[in-house]
């Protein structure tokens, strides 16, 4: 179908994409580690239950490990091998997960489930629930609840938005394997019994656009080049026009947006029985020597990872899990990927902004950006006195996305996103328990520079699992001994 | 590999911009106004100018050296302290110092100018927390300190521009004052005179309106200020003054452009009103602000028949906590729910 321009929206930042790192280097697969370290929290919500031992021969494609909980998902074993270890490790954010891990033996023994031919509706969310697909695009949401909403949806939309700068694995998918997006979103669209399809790309991808363009099924609609328009909210409304309350799901406004690379896997689940254990991501930024665009397993070292892009170039000022705006900052390569780990990125220090906030001029950019027509300079102000509540009022903090287009533009550099989580997590707290609410620390924005930490240097067993994997700042303090 | 890695909440590119970046571009609009300003009034205006500059960039550097605690090993360490001080230098004490320059008249004497910066920099900006802590606009209240301590200066003598070479400074009412208390007296003058400010009375910086516009564009440009705001203020402050100048006499949309193009109202439009620390956040707050002293300019201007934009900026400036406490913005997707909720 001939591609239609989206409705416009007037907020949000443009960022220098810096795509072209990566955007036109086809997909390559990654050579099997030798070890993989499968973490147990591949989505929100609870842990899966490990269903192996230690000891145990596991194929690949196997499972390893049962949801346990209504939104938490199933997890496989990447590679071929055995089982030798179920421990609890320090993770990415600085909380505690647990890892099965498998040590290879290079078989290539897989145990996928039958294929399916001409499955109805339920076949296919039974089949995604059982391949423990996740929404590939982030948050990790499991897609089997999101294929079976509470209130009846009539559209859906595809997200290949992938307003992330540097990142470019949905790039390369939906040029690689457009059939198979289509195929996969038509069998979600069964499974929702939605008979409209739209598929949202940023006018970045014209190639892309117009790879969806031969498909008569799928409504392509072009996004302008806009951060943050691949954002769930904001890719309904301008494809569809409908705005999703606050506090609703997009399935009340009757649409369910899907990630490209959920999409595909759900082809491949329902087509060939493939369970989810590997995803594409890009590794970019400009301290990586060649840039590249991976299929890697659910599991391997971010060490690998980077070893196998040729390495650093020179020292990076950060390492980034995930995308530039939303990623996580990483203290150690000894990080292993999840089912939503979309990139990793080493920036250098021309690239990774750590300037000392100065004090906030009230200019408002920050709400003139907003997406969510919200002030983050309130929540910020409110926060730093330690007042949450006020902050939470003033700020409406508990809309926010958390898409950092305020704290990119701010020019005084103030931590506008901490500051909204802090919020954020004080709010949590006090919902929660009814007693008083346990005291958390005024966001500090006298100017001390962000904390830094020494590569290869892990966490220690000090820093326990806060139970929120939101706050990540918490956990990781600066060594004292180190120079500032 | 032992290298040093920054961890911390995300986004973790930001904008190339800056605090100083702004102030800078703010500078660099101000200064068509100012080397026009020069050309008018010659050594007068270059000696306002440069007191002005200097005095407030000194009161910020001596507040910042004695005030905080440790008077005694900053003295020691002054080297250090300077240069402590140098990098959290954000030029805004410049821009305050310009632009209270640019709207004094050539004539004021320099001790006079040195106070009024002094006042500006220490009581009004530094007193109440430095940069972005400001109630009021510093240069603002810094001209109403001077205008009630010496008002004959700044008030009544204004020199007015040569017209051409040969024709020597004399002083005279502004434009503006002629208007407001006799109605015909300057009707000689034409729009382009005002526009360029030629054979006009008025301040440093505030006769020539062109040199402004250019400023103005270079803002916009930059992305510094919002088109909307001075444009708003202008407008409808000249026309709502054309529609009280028509009570008891005959309405003259001709009027307009004299009320748009004199006085301080350019000005204060352009870089004195939409100053970040004392404006409202938000684009409702700020839409609030604008049509406030626009229509409070007119009425003032009406009934007092001074130039009245200084005051009625920062009487503004004082109600803006209050704006931005009261009027804050739904989120996106606010109006379905309120929509759900009166269907129940």
């Amino acid at each position: 179908m001939k591609a239609i321009k989206g409705k416009p929206f007037f907020a949000g930042i443009h960022v220098h994409d810096k795509k072209s790192l990566a955007c036109n280097k086809e997909t390559e697969r990654m050579p099997e580690p030798e070890e993989v370290y499968i973490s147990l929290s591949q989505s929100l919500g609870k842990p899966a239950a490990p269903c192996v031992e230690k000891g145990q021969k596991v194929k690949e494609g196997e499972l390893i490990a049962k949801a346990s909980g209504p939104i938490s998902s199933n997890v496989f074993a990447s590679i071929s091998g055995e089982v030798t270890d179920i421990k609890p490790l320090v993770g990415a954010n600085g909380g505690t997960e647990t890892y099965i891990v498998i040590k290879g033996d290079n078989s290539g023994e897989k145990a996928y489930l039958p294929p399916l031919e001409n499955p109805d509706g339920d076949t296919i969310k039974q089949r995604i629930c059982d391949c423990g697909i996740v929404g590939l695009g982030g948050a990790g949401f499991p897609t089997a609840v999101k294929v079976a909403p509470k209130t009846s949806v009539d559209t859906l939309v595809l997200n290949g938005a992938e307003c992330e700068p540097y990142l470019t694995c949905d790039h390369r998918l939906m040029l690689e394997h457009t059939d198979e997006i289509v195929r996969g979103a038509l069998m979600i669209a069964k499974a929702l019994t939605v008979s409209k399809i739209y598929i949202g790309i940023e006018a970045n991808k014209p190639d892309c656009i117009a790879a969806f363009e031969k498909y008569d099924e799928i409504q392509p609609v072009i996004l302008k080049k806009q951060y943050p328009m691949g954002s769930e909210k904001h890719l309904i409304y301008v494809c569809t026009g409908r705005k999703v309350g606050i506090g609703k799901l997009p399935a009340d406004s009757g649409v369910v947006v899907q990630n490209v690379a959920t999409a595909y896997a759900v082809c491949q689940a329902v087509e060939q029985g493939k369970p989810l254990y590997e995803r594409i991501l890009t590794v970019s930024g400009g301290a990586v020597k060649e840039p590249k665009n991976l299929w890697v397993k659910v599991g391997t070292a971010v060490k690998d990872i980077v070893d196998y892009c040729g390495g650093e170039t020179e020292e990076p000022k950060k390492v980034v899990q995930g995308g530039p705006m939303t990623g996580m900052a990483l203290s150690t390569y000894d990080v292993y990927t999840h089912k939503t780990t979309s990139g990793v990125l080493l920036l250098t220090g021309k690239e990774a902004a750590a300037e000392e906030p100065t004090p906030c001029l009230n200019c408002g950019k920050c709400a003139d950006v907003c997406p969510m027509h919200l002030m983050p300079m309130q929540t910020a102000f409110y926060a730093s006195a330690g007042d949450f509540d006020s902050a939470a009022k003033y700020g409406n903090t508990l809309s926010c996305i958390e898409c950092g287009a305020c704290e990119y533009t701010c020019p005084a550099k103030r931590p506008l996103i901490q500051a909204i989580r802090k919020t954020k997590a004080a709010m949590r707290a006090k919902q929660t328990s009814s007693a008083p609410a346990p005291v958390v620390k005024p966001v500090d924005m006298k100017g001390k520079s962000a904390p830094t930490v020494t590569l290869e240097q892990k966490p220690t067993g000090e820093y326990v699992d806060k139970g929120d994997h939101k706050v990540i700042n918490e956990g990781i303090k600066p060594d004292k001994e180190e120079k500032k | 590999m032992n290298n040093q890695v920054v961890v911390s909440t995300p986004p973790h590119v930001k904008s190339p911009r800056t605090t100083k970046g702004i102030m800078l571009d703010v500078i660099i609009a101000l200064i068509p106004a100012a080397v026009m300003g020069i050309v008018y009034f010659q050594l007068d205006a270059f000696i306002v100018i440069l007191t002005s500059i200097l005095a407030s960039v000194a009161t910020e550097f001596v507040y910042y050296f004695i005030a905080n605690k440790g008077f005694g090993n900053k003295c020691k360490n002054a080297g250090l302290v300077c240069k402590k001080w140098l990098k959290q230098f954000d030029y805004t004490s410049i821009v305050t110092g310009l632009i209270l320059a640019l709207i004094l008249p050539p004539t004021t004497k320099w001790y006079e100018v040195l106070l009024g910066a002094i006042f500006s920099i220490a009581v009004v900006k530094m007193l109440f927390g430095g940069t972005g802590k400001n109630l009021v606009n510093p240069a603002a209240t810094g001209r109403i300190f001077m205008f009630m301590s010496f008002t004959i200066t700044v008030y009544s003598a204004c020199k007015i521009a040569p017209v051409g070479a040969d024709s020597q400074l004399f002083t005279g009412a502004t434009h503006l004052s002629g208007y407001l208390l006799g109605g015909a007296a300057s009707a000689q003058v034409g729009w382009l005179d005002l526009l360029l400010g030629t054979g006009l009375a008025g301040c440093i910086g505030e006769t020539c309106k062109l040199a402004l516009i250019v400023g103005f564009i270079y803002l916009v440009v930059r992305d510094v200020i919002k088109w909307w705001q001075p444009v708003l203020y202008v407008v409808l402050s000249a026309f709502l003054s054309v529609c009280l100048a028509a009570i008891g006499s005959t309405f003259e949309i001709g009027l307009f452009i004299d009320y748009a193009l004199s006085g301080g109202l350019m000005f204060g439009a352009i870089f004195m009103a939409t100053d970040y620390v004392t404006s409202p956040k938000g684009v409702y707050g700020q839409i609030v602000y604008y049509v406030a002293l626009a229509v409070l300019t007119s009425v003032l201007r009406y009934l007092t028949k001074i130039e009245v934009v200084s005051f009625v900026i920062m009487l503004m400036n004082l109600v803006v906590p209050l704006i931005d406490t009261y009027i804050v913005r739904k989120p996106f997707g606010y109006k379905k729910v309120k929509k759900q909720k009166e269907g129940k």
